[in-house]
């Protein structure tokens, strides 16, 4: 029963980056968490329903002349509701202050987009500056950036239309009434049964033991039924108290309804994707490997050590502060937890596009994180700076990401 | 920008809060260490870590509080933190008949990784959540006592019996400190060492003790 519940979509190439062990797919369903998963939610943020309709600011911003030139359409070609691109929630929490140089790459990003085939190279370089929150680009460019959506505009719609019923098909799969497959595999027993004692005499059939809903067993689909179930309410009820003010996760009208579950759809496919990279940070039984996060952690420290040996010194052997205690948090969620949600998603820009990919891009930002506290390190003993790096200050994002970027000249050069 | 570094304390006492998830531990270490409760607290990955100085017994203690993610993810990562605590707050939801069952499995980690004088303070948390018990409070009570610990329900909700649940274990922890350090003494000065010689008492905790407590 175990095998047959894991669904397709498990072995398909999208998780294979990485040599196969038997473990990972066990481990990877062990303990669900909600943490990482909502700012993937983000991919989603054109359809996003607001409460109110209001006017956005970056609207008379957004230069024409790009608009007007534009073959293609770049939102989301089935979704014939996401009108209000721009209206999407990370507007919140930007300033209205729109720079000359968001401008200019907002631009870029929509001349990038409009094409036929899309650059990948070029889209890459102009979104690693980070994608202007205005023009409601994000969700596409991220699509691309993750290779959710191909390069090519003509198949985007096929595309999307495709990865959604597959979507809605593990869903029914996985989620499936107990009561379904009961009757299904009743059924598919009577007809071996009558194929077998077609001989005339009287079928008996056979009391099932372990399926029905009173059963605790623990292979019972029932039981298993129930703990899903029983997950699935806990998620929802977390996202509704850790992300109150997010309509994506709210709002029941029928048109908010079937933007949620195309989003839904792509924000887990988005999801695997990016996780593709990052999945053995969570196995515990990579744990120990050179793989696992201990490992990870550990690259932390000695691009630390090679950047900025005093500070390594001072943080790990005067301190004693193990990195783990501040960096297991910013490695396995992508440093959602340390900044809020605007600046995250302007980290994840950078780590979503950078050629060098996200797990490089994001141990370089973290070590740009380190050397921004620099003097504040230096000065303080274990307590402090532990607090410190358990409650990173709020810093300006540009410049971190500059600082990171500048890592890596250093490193190649 | 300068960091003091402090020194301003007599003993730094290591506390570690376990628990399942989702029991209030983080809600509790807030509760304590800044008087503040959040409904929209996410789930704590990894460690998180607050400090807290007050006084016990006329002596100044920091008290040092680690609050350990209670997934079962992050135990092969967490059990460093364990180390050399001397006090542990095993938290369960009064709510949960789960997160109850489960303190002799928290138990267990304790005896496993931490120190075996470990002061272990058990709390039935979320009692303003009276109408949802699930645990009786009697039930708590003969498991505490069959496992030779403490015992409080509390409620970072209401601030209720938080202060008194951490004053308790820092209480138990510096008496057992203080009667170590007198013993020594007394062993000390039986052997004709000199009186006013600083007694070691640095194995309940890394950095206990930095100014001499038995000098007179």
């Amino acid at each position: 029963m175990a095998k047959e519940r894991i669904p397709n979509w498990l072995n398909s190439s999208l998780w294979s980056t990485t040599p196969t062990v038997d473990d990972r797919l066990h481990c990877f369903s062990l303990s669900p968490t909600t943490t990482t998963t909502t700012a993937a939610a983000a991919v989603s943020e054109p359809i996003v329903q607001p409460t109110v309709p209001v006017s956005p600011p970056a609207a008379a911003s957004r230069p024409q002349s790009t608009v007007t030139s534009q073959k293609y359409e770049f939102r989301d070609p089935i979704d014939k509701n996401s009108n209000n691109n721009s209206n999407d929630n990370d507007q919140n929490a930007s300033p209205s202050g729109v720079s000359p140089d968001d401008i200019s790459r907002q631009a870029q990003l929509l001349a990038e987009l409009s094409k036929k085939v899309v650059n990948f190279r070029e889209l890459r370089r102009i979104a690693s500056q980070g994608i202007p929150d205005g023009a409601g680009i994000r969700s596409t460019v991220w699509k691309l950036l993750l290779g959710y959506l191909p390069p090519d505009h003509l198949q985007w719609s096929s595309e999307l239309a495709k990865k959604r019923s597959e979507y809605k098909q593990f869903k029914e799969e996985l989620l499936m009434n107990p009561t379904e497959i009961t009757r299904k595999l009743e059924k598919s027993a009577v007809d071996d049964q009558s194929k077998s004692e077609s001989s005339g005499l009287l079928s008996r059939s056979q009391v099932t033991h372990g399926e029905h809903p009173l059963s605790l067993g623990e292979s019972s689909i029932w039981n298993q039924f129930f703990q899903d179930t029983e997950i699935i309410e806990q998620i929802d009820r977390d996202v509704k108290r850790t992300h109150p003010d997010m309509h994506f996760f709210s709002g029941d009208s029928p048109l908010a309804k079937s933007n949620q579950a195309a989003a839904e759809a792509d924000s887990f496919f988005c999801f695997v994707e990016l996780l593709s990279g990052f999945r053995d940070h969570f196995c515990k039984q990579l744990d120990n490997s050179t793989v696992g996060i201990r490992s990870t952690i550990s690259r932390l420290s000695q691009f630390l050590k090679e950047h900025d040996e005093e500070l390594w010194r001072h943080l790990e052997i005067t301190t004693k502060v193990n990195p783990q205690f501040y960096a297991f948090r910013w490695i396995t969620l992508l440093l959602t937890q340390e900044f809020n949600f605007a600046d995250s998603l302007h980290i994840w820009d950078t780590l979503l596009s950078d050629p060098e990919g996200p797990l490089e891009t994001l141990l370089r930002v973290c070590c740009a994180m380190l050397i921004l506290v620099r003097t504040r390190l230096l000065a303080g003993d274990f307590t402090s700076n532990l607090k410190l790096l358990q409650n990173y200050p709020s810093s300006n994002i540009s410049h971190l990401l500059y600082v990171a970027n500048k890592l890596r000249s250093q490193a190649s050069n | 920008m300068a960091y003091k570094v402090d020194h301003e304390y007599d003993y730094l006492f290591k506390i570690v809060l376990i628990g399942d998830s989702g029991v209030g531990k983080s809600n509790i270490l807030s509760r304590f260490t800044r008087n503040e409760f959040c409904l929209e607290s996410k789930s704590t990955i990894g460690v998180e870590f607050a400090t807290r100085t007050l006084q016990v017994e006329g002596k100044t203690v920091k008290a040092q509080i680690w609050d350990t993610a209670g997934q079962e993810r992050y135990r092969a990562i967490t059990s460093a933190y364990y180390r050399g605590a001397v006090g542990a707050l095993l938290v369960y939801d009064i709510t949960k008949r789960q997160t109850f069952d489960n303190v002799l499995r928290w138990l267990r980690e304790l005896r496993d990784h931490a120190d075996s004088n470990i002061v272990i303070m058990m709390a039935g948390n979320k009692s303003d959540l009276n109408h949802l018990r699930a645990v009786s409070t009697e039930d708590a009570q003969s498991l505490a006592e069959s496992e030779g610990l403490s015992f409080m329900e509390t409620s970072a909700l209401e601030a209720f019996n938080i202060e008194k649940a951490f004053q308790t274990v820092l209480l138990d922890i510096y008496q057992i400190i203080r009667k170590k350090a007198l013993a020594a003494q007394e062993s000390a000065s039986g052997t004709g060492v000199p009186q006013g010689t600083t007694i070691n008492v640095n194995n309940m905790s890394d950095n206990a003790n930095k100014k001499p407590c038995c000098s007179t």
